[in-house]
């Protein structure tokens, strides 16, 4: 598959956006030991808030009609990208209506209340990172994709960056983030296992070209190849779903997205509070991160192989 | 996009109830339509052209068309592409004065201009001599317009393409039976039960060739493709056959030797309507050797087995022997032409196993094959109850159907043995009686003709005198060869020389390297119409276009004056001194004549023409026309009253009123004076507006009792005649024997009674291979002594949505392929280190190019090959300079030499069928091994960017075709919002 | 009902008469225009609803040559409905045509990615993803008479190896010519139900060989009698 670089940056984003506001709504709702002051809550919330918002605007970026994009809600009975874009919608007014509650202090009066909304926040955003997720899980068209553990890895890399978001700006307001380190850790070692498991289960493939072609060959096993395409320049199937990456290439990024991605913001974090309590550090573990879930989301695209292809002269997908 | 939505309402399927609206999507008002001729290549298709705002809406088949019925292939359906198509030519051109030949720099010409400057040439070279002007004419279907115009010029230097197109083909089958393949003759598509298809990727029985095979699918009836390859056609084949390129005459004749060995040849056909019990003299290295036995009224003899004599050969009461020698009453000792054929063909050379070692066809499936034919032809025999008389006089009350067919074009036909190889398949058509019967196959009138009709190549010019016959003919004898009194060829392309003396359609691939190097003689004035010589249709491209801008010492161009008329920007328009920009198809009248390559259907007789569809929006002009007016300023005899005026108007006044032979036109419909008489009557000055009426053909459908065994079909013979087709109701008896070939032969061996070939070369080639029955002999290229250094066959195939070197300028067909492969044999590829895709190197002995390889599975061991011509010059065609058909896409003829590599004595010999001169592309022999690593990219030999001529437009980056806003179908919001999923 | 087409590819010749009568008539019809793409230029491209793809299957010398024509298979559960966001990708229920809105396309490719035949190409013109309508504009248009009330690449393949029709109505050419020789459903096993049937390439026809001469009857010329045959 092509990787879009706005489709991209849409997923990685608006993941890490809504996650955010879902952990801090969870936090809120789980109270942990600490309560956190007004004005970071709000720094968090409004971080998400435009997080999730420049992924939703970056993810129009690669519609060819824009002017229709008002539409995108329409079918949201059938479809996930309807469902994620109505929710993301209705998302703003309840959040909005949500973060002015915390404002004039709601919860002292009406604790349960907030309880309630704060769990809804955190069902809806997380809800909405499986929507986006399923909007490539739901293909069967695309082997790599077609598994639950694409939604689930959308929601648990999500979930990383935003607990590395989460840390990085308590850090930032003078709070001791000493207690949550064991929980940013499980997060991110979560995430990777969750992304092992993942390519575990999509190593083999699942089609081959006498699949796609039954009707020509009577016998499924019979050596089959394309003679001719049928056309000498490309198409819009060959430029969309024709991508082609050395397999030396992948393996490459995908080392530098579990390294850059994973496993040095977890050693980064690890260390924080007996190494180095120095915010720089964080914030090289968050860039990090988003490097690495950036190349891991286009390795995600890149090493998707749409059916299509078999008819296109490629042996299996 | 607020659309006019006029709602139609309409009647359901039963199945449902309620009803629905539908746009208007076509507003047929603003829509007209017209019937006129596809020429996106030589099938010639009825079409139905919809306009709609003075552009084209949509062109299809027209369904009561004979040769189509209403489908139309792939090239039909892109004619909107052509019609738009950037390089068009826009206006006269003339090489800019003090500019090279070849540079693409015109400046523009008045057609008067143009044609003044033409008429003043050609009337001076008409007057001092008329064979200073050569003549040839391209992928064109009006070679009786244009024979007849060369004719009436003077000059014997013209020819149409056959030459090195397909004549092997089209002589094999006029030599032996009267008619041949494609336009001559079909299989029966309707009741074969067994179909052979040889050597035919495409052809110009495009549609029709498909419409059988759809048919003959439905019916079970089995078909069998003898190709190298498997693409195209040879996909649905039942059985294919990959046989080595070359080697059809012993395919053929080895299944000759099967059916023969086995005695499973149709015994009566073979006296009733064959030579096959005509006495032959068998007195070996003596004057008159292997010609008939005639009596002293010259008529050939046969042995009555019951009066146990000599008697005439032709007689309708004879009952002759088919075999055995026997002795005349002066002592000459005979033999049977069938013994003969026995003595050959049952011989052990010809027998599957050693037939299978030359072929590469296994030897059981040679077996198979024939036994099959066998049983099909003689078992499986269908009957057509009509009554019906012979030649004889006697009468039959069915026709007996032999239901084997077979089908054969270029992968027979090009090469050095062709016309053997052709009559090798005839052969086995008339061992299985299958000519011209029921499942067979079948004639298609005006064929079949008599062998061969009494046309002699016309060689005396005379200034300021038409020549007394036309330009091509059929030589019977080497008295009819065009040479002088040494044995020189008269013609600038030695056709009908002792080099290539049945040439019946000439060879325009040596006219250029023949004329500059003024062997025979020079000449003045080049004219080519709609062919392009300077790149695809000749051998050894480079050198030919060196040729077209060799000077004389003197510094003159060794052709003096090139005309080139063509309808676009090819690569030879660039050669051009003058350029005379024609037409596309859908802006002129044209005419398909039965007088030219006729559209006829078995059971048919047909003709079409063509009538304007759109006005041409540049100023360009028929060729059809201007030659009509050429020949009214040149004063042609038959363009000329008797009081030295103007004859014809114009080209439609001429095909009304012009008359070959009394009540013969070039349209055969709706002649008479109110247009009532069919075939033969006085012009009818409203024939065009009839045809025009009548979708654009004509189709005259024959009685029952005249539509098989033609040839001796007493009742078709008298219609025929009527018809003009033929000259005697005498009957077309095949001629298995060919004794028109033999007296070549003896005249190779000394031993003629008449003109003889002088030069030891000429007299080995006609002593060795103008055999009188068919045989199989080795291509002449493979005999060269470097032969075995190129392993390798190399071959090319038609593409079934390309037509030549058309449909590059076609932004829709240049999709399906803008560049080309060269394929080969993926397990051979792998055994030689030859990787998919990769660059390599193809090496004949004339040369080498660099080329992208693609390997696959239905290709033939050791054979090679390409699309045709989809290589283009950069710039020509209309495409830019970084189109793939000039970075990607290559030629095979720039490894072809026009001259045979390898000749022994004296000056080069053409590389062609040394009977008819027939190109002989498919000879070629090759190496093939991988490009070095720096080398990976690009084709070689690269040609410099040739210019855009003056006043062709810039082609656009994006092209969006329409003739109209269309007309939308809306979804309703409600419906989007309310739908579920697919729920049952 | 419900409408399709039926593919023989035992017929097929890969001609691209199907594909090309399509272009032309979508070209100028209700979903014009088809953009081509450096028409004139390098590696031309262009929106054509209609392809040929050609397979070698088997190894030589038994290899055998099958030519593919794809085109929208008006599915049964067609994915490309289901994921459509705005609701330009429908099937109807009158006739079960798939067919795109253009004024309610926005251009997101996710029908394409959802289609496994590759049914569905971007106009990068207009943004929108055009396909296959199963020629709708020709198929209800009485102005046409009734025998060319068909889709274009139907009308015009020379070798009649397509076929139009409702498969809900037993009687019809699709219905029976599919049911005839087992009409396949392409790529099946992704559960799409594509209601467009393929007909496989039919067993090679089986003929029988004539005896041949026995072999203490054969061969010499000189045992061969004539026979007297009146002319």
């Amino acid at each position: 598959m092509h990787p879009a670089f706005s489709v991209i940056f849409f997923t990685v984003v608006s993941g890490a956006g809504y996650a955010l506001i879902s952990l801090l709504c969870l936090f809120n709702f789980l109270n942990f030991g600490m309560l956190i002051d007004k004005n970071t809550f709000f720094i968090i919330a409004i971080t998400s808030a435009v997080l999730f918002t420049m992924g939703l605007i970056s993810s129009t970026f690669h519609l060819a009609n824009p002017k229709n994009a008002w539409r995108a809600f329409m079918r949201f009975k059938t479809s996930w990208l309807a469902r994620e874009g109505l929710l993301a919608i209705l998302f703003y007014p309840i959040l909005a209506l949500y973060l002015y509650f915390i404002y004039i202090d709601m919860q002292i009066n009406n604790f349960m209340l907030m309880q309630y909304y704060s769990f809804l926040i955190f069902t809806i955003s997380t809800v909405i990172i499986y929507c986006t997720g399923m909007i490539y899980a739901c293909l069967k068209t695309i082997p790599q994709w077609n598994t639950i553990w694409t939604p689930i890895n959308y929601i648990t890399i999500g979930f990383a960056l935003a607990a590395l978001i989460f840390f990085f700006i308590l850090n930032l307001n003078g709070y001791d983030t000493t207690s949550y380190e064991n929980y940013i850790l499980s997060m991110i070692a979560f995430s990777l296992a969750t992304k092992l498991t993942y390519y575990f289960v999509i190593r083999l493939p699942k089609y081959n070209i006498a699949d796609a072609t039954n009707a020509a060959v009577k016998l499924k096993s019979t050596n089959v190849r394309l003679l001719d395409v049928g056309h000498t320049g490309g198409t819009f199937l060959t430029d969309e779903f024709g991508y082609k990456v050395a397999e030396r290439k992948l393996f490459r990024i995908k080392i530098l997205s579990i390294f850059s991605g994973f496993i040095i913001p977890f050693f980064l974090i690890y260390t924080y509070s007996f190494i180095y309590e120095n915010i720089a550090l964080c914030s090289l573990a968050i860039f990090l991160s988003f490097i690495g879930m950036i190349s891991e989301r286009w390795l995600f695209f890149a090493q998707a192989k749409h059916v299509v292809n078999l008819y296109h002269g490629v042996e299996n997908v | 996009m607020a659309t006019k939505q006029d709602k139609i309402s309409f009647k359901k399927n039963a199945t449902t109830s309620n009803s629905f609206e539908m746009p208007q999507f076509e507003d047929r008002d603003k829509q007209t339509q017209k019937h006129t001729t596809c020429y996106m290549c030589a099938c010639r298709c009825g079409i139905k052209v919809t306009l709609e705002n003075n552009k084209i809406r949509y062109i299809e088949g027209t369904p009561s068309h004979p040769v189509n019925k209403g489908v139309l292939c792939a090239k039909g359906n892109a004619g909107i592409m052509k019609q738009i198509s950037p390089a068009r030519l826009r206006q006269p051109l003339m090489r800019k004065p003090g500019s090279e030949r070849g540079t693409s720099e015109f400046v523009p010409i008045s057609w008067e201009d143009a044609l003044d400057m033409l008429t003043e040439r050609l009337q001076k070279i008409r007057e001092t001599d008329p064979k200073k002007l050569a003549f040839f004419t391209g992928r064109d279907q009006m070679q009786a317009l244009t024979g007849l115009w060369a004719q009436q010029f003077g000059t014997i230097n013209w020819a149409a393409h056959g030459g090195f197109c397909s004549v092997n083909m089209a002589s094999a089958g006029l030599y032996t039976t009267g008619f041949s393949f494609w336009e001559f003759g079909d299989p029966d598509w309707d009741k074969t039960k067994y179909f052979l298809l040889w050597g035919v990727a495409e052809d110009h029985a495009s549609n029709p060739i498909k419409i059988g095979i759809g048919k003959l699918k439905e019916r079970g009836a089995k078909f069998v493709s003898i190709n190298p390859v498997r693409t195209g056609y040879q996909a649905v084949a039942d059985e294919w056959v990959p046989i080595i390129p070359g080697t059809d005459a012993m395919l053929a004749l080895s299944m000759v030797h099967v059916l023969l060995k086995n005695e499973l040849f149709d015994w009566e056909f073979l006296v009733r309507y064959t030579n096959a019990h005509y006495l032959v003299v068998d007195t070996p290295r003596k004057k008159g050797d292997g010609l008939f036995y005639r009596n002293e009224d010259d008529i050939p003899q046969s042995w009555d087995l019951e009066k146990k004599c000599l008697v005439n050969a032709v007689d309708p009461k004879i009952k002759p022997a088919l075999l055995g020698k026997y002795t005349a009453p002066d002592g000459t000792p005979l033999k049977t032409v069938f013994s003969i054929m026995i003595a050959r063909y049952m011989d052990d050379e010809y027998s599957p196993e050693e037939a299978s070692k030359i072929c590469g066809v296994p030897a059981e499936q040679i077996e198979k094959i024939a036994l099959e034919m066998a049983h099909v032809a003689f078992k499986e025999t269908i009957e057509v109850d009509t009554e019906w008389t012979d030649w004889t006089g006697k009468k039959h009350d069915k026709f007996i159907g032999r239901p084997v067919s077979m089908h054969a074009m270029r992968g027979i036909s090009a090469h050095s043995n062709g016309f053997q190889a052709c009559r090798a398949i005839h052969f086995l058509q008339v061992l299985l009686g299958s000519v011209d019967c029921p499942g067979g196959h079948l004639a298609k009138p005006p064929y079949p003709k008599h062998i061969v009709p009494p046309i002699k190549p016309g060689k005396k010019v005379v200034p300021g005198q038409p020549l007394e016959s036309f330009p091509l003919g059929f030589p019977t004898e080497p008295e009819d060869l065009c040479i002088d009194k040494d044995g020189n060829p008269l013609r600038i392309d030695k056709a009908y020389s002792w080099e290539a003396p049945i040439a019946n359609h000439g060879l325009m691939h040596m006219a250029i390297t023949n004329a500059v190097a003024g062997d025979p003689y020079e000449i003045d004035t080049m004219i080519f119409f709609m062919a392009n010589m300077a790149w695809n249709s000749s051998m050894n491209t480079s050198k030919i276009r060196e040729d077209l801008c060799a000077k004389n010492e003197d510094g003159e161009y060794k052709i003096p004056f090139l005309v080139v008329c063509d309808a676009f920007d090819s690569e030879t328009v660039g050669y051009a001194d003058l350029v005379i920009p024609d037409t596309t198809y859908l802006e002129r009248y044209d005419t398909i004549s039965i007088l030219d390559r006729p559209i006829s259907e078995p059971h048919a007789v047909c003709d079409s023409i063509r009538s304007p569809i759109l006005k041409p929006d540049r100023d360009v002009r028929p060729w059809q026309t201007v030659l009509v007016e050429l020949a009214s300023r040149l004063k042609f005899p038959e363009f000329t009253t008797e009081d030295g005026g103007r004859k014809y108007k114009d080209y439609k006044d001429f095909i009304v009123n012009y008359e070959k032979a009394p009540g013969i036109g070039f349209l055969a419909g709706w002649r008479g004076k109110d247009g009532e008489k069919s075939l033969r009557g006085e012009p009818n000055q409203n024939q065009w507006e009839k045809y025009i009426e009548n979708k654009s053909f004509f189709e005259y459908k024959l009685d029952d009792n005249l539509k098989y065994f033609r040839g001796v079909n007493k009742d078709y013979l008298e219609f025929a005649k009527k018809s003009g087709f033929v000259g005697s109701t005498k009957p077309i008896i095949i001629e298995l024997y060919s004794e028109k070939l033999q007296k070549f032969k003896l005249a190779g061996q000394g031993l003629y009674d008449g003109p003889q070939p002088t030069k030891e070369r000429d007299q080995f080639r006609l002593s060795r291979f103008f055999d009188p029955i068919p045989e199989h002999y080795i291509p002449l290229e493979h005999r060269c002594s470097f032969s075995s250094k190129f392993p390798f066959y190399a071959i090319t195939q038609r593409p079934m949505f390309m037509y030549h070197s058309w449909d590059s300028q076609n932004a829709w067909l240049r999709q399906l392929q803008a560049h080309n492969y060269m394929h080969m044999n993926k397990k051979k590829g792998e055994e030689l280190g030859i990787k998919d895709l990769s660059w390599v190197w193809v090496e004949s002995n004339t040369g080498k190019i660099k080329v992208q390889v693609k390997l696959m599975e239905g290709c033939q061991t050791n054979t090679l090959w390409t699309w045709n011509a989809i290589g283009k010059q950069k710039g020509k065609w209309g495409l830019s300079d970084d189109a793939n058909e000039s970075t990607k896409g290559f030629l095979l003829n720039h490894l072809i030499n026009e001259h045979l590599p390898c000749a022994d004595t004296g000056s080069p010999v053409t590389n062609s069928d040394p009977i008819t001169g027939q190109a002989a592309w498919y000879d070629l022999k090759v190496n093939i091994y991988p490009a070095g690593d720096d080398e990976q990219f690009g084709v070689y030999p690269n040609f410099e960017a040739g210019q855009k001529v003056f006043g062709q437009p810039e082609s656009k980056n994006v092209l969006r075709y329409n003739t109209k806003k269309p007309v939308r179908l809306s979804r309703s919001l409600k419906d989007i919002i309310t739908k579920g999923g697919f729920e049952k | 009902m419900r409408l399709g087409l039926v593919v023989d590819l035992d017929k097929c010749v890969g001609c691209n008469a199907c594909a090309i009568a399509c272009k032309q008539w979508n070209t100028s019809g209700t979903s014009g225009s088809l953009t081509d793409y450096n028409p004139y230029g390098a590696d031309p491209s262009g929106v054509f609803f209609n392809r040929i793809r050609h397979y070698e299957t088997g190894n030589y010398p038994e290899n055998k040559t099958v030519h593919f024509p794809m085109s929208c298979m008006h599915c049964e559960e067609a994915a490309c409905v289901t994921v459509c966001p705005t609701g330009a990708s429908y099937k109807r229920e009158e006739d079960g045509i798939v067919l795109v809105d253009p004024e309610k396309c926005m251009g997101c490719n996710y029908c394409a990615w959802a289609c496994p035949y590759g049914a569905r190409e971007l106009d990068r013109e207009e943004g929108v993803m055009k396909k296959c309508t199963l020629c709708v504009d020709r198929i209800y248009d009485e102005k046409l008479p009734k025998s060319e009330r068909k889709p274009a690449c139907v009308m015009t393949c020379p070798t009649s190896a397509r076929y139009f029709g409702d498969f809900d109505d037993p009687n019809s050419e699709v219905s029976r010519v599919s049911s005839d020789r087992g009409g396949q459903d392409l790529f099946a096993e992704l559960g799409y139900k594509p209601v467009n049937k393929y007909l496989s390439p039919r067993d090679k026809v089986q003929v029988n060989q004539h005896e041949i001469r026995e072999p203490n009857l054969v061969t010499k010329v000189k045992d061969w009698v004539n026979k007297v045959v009146e002319l």
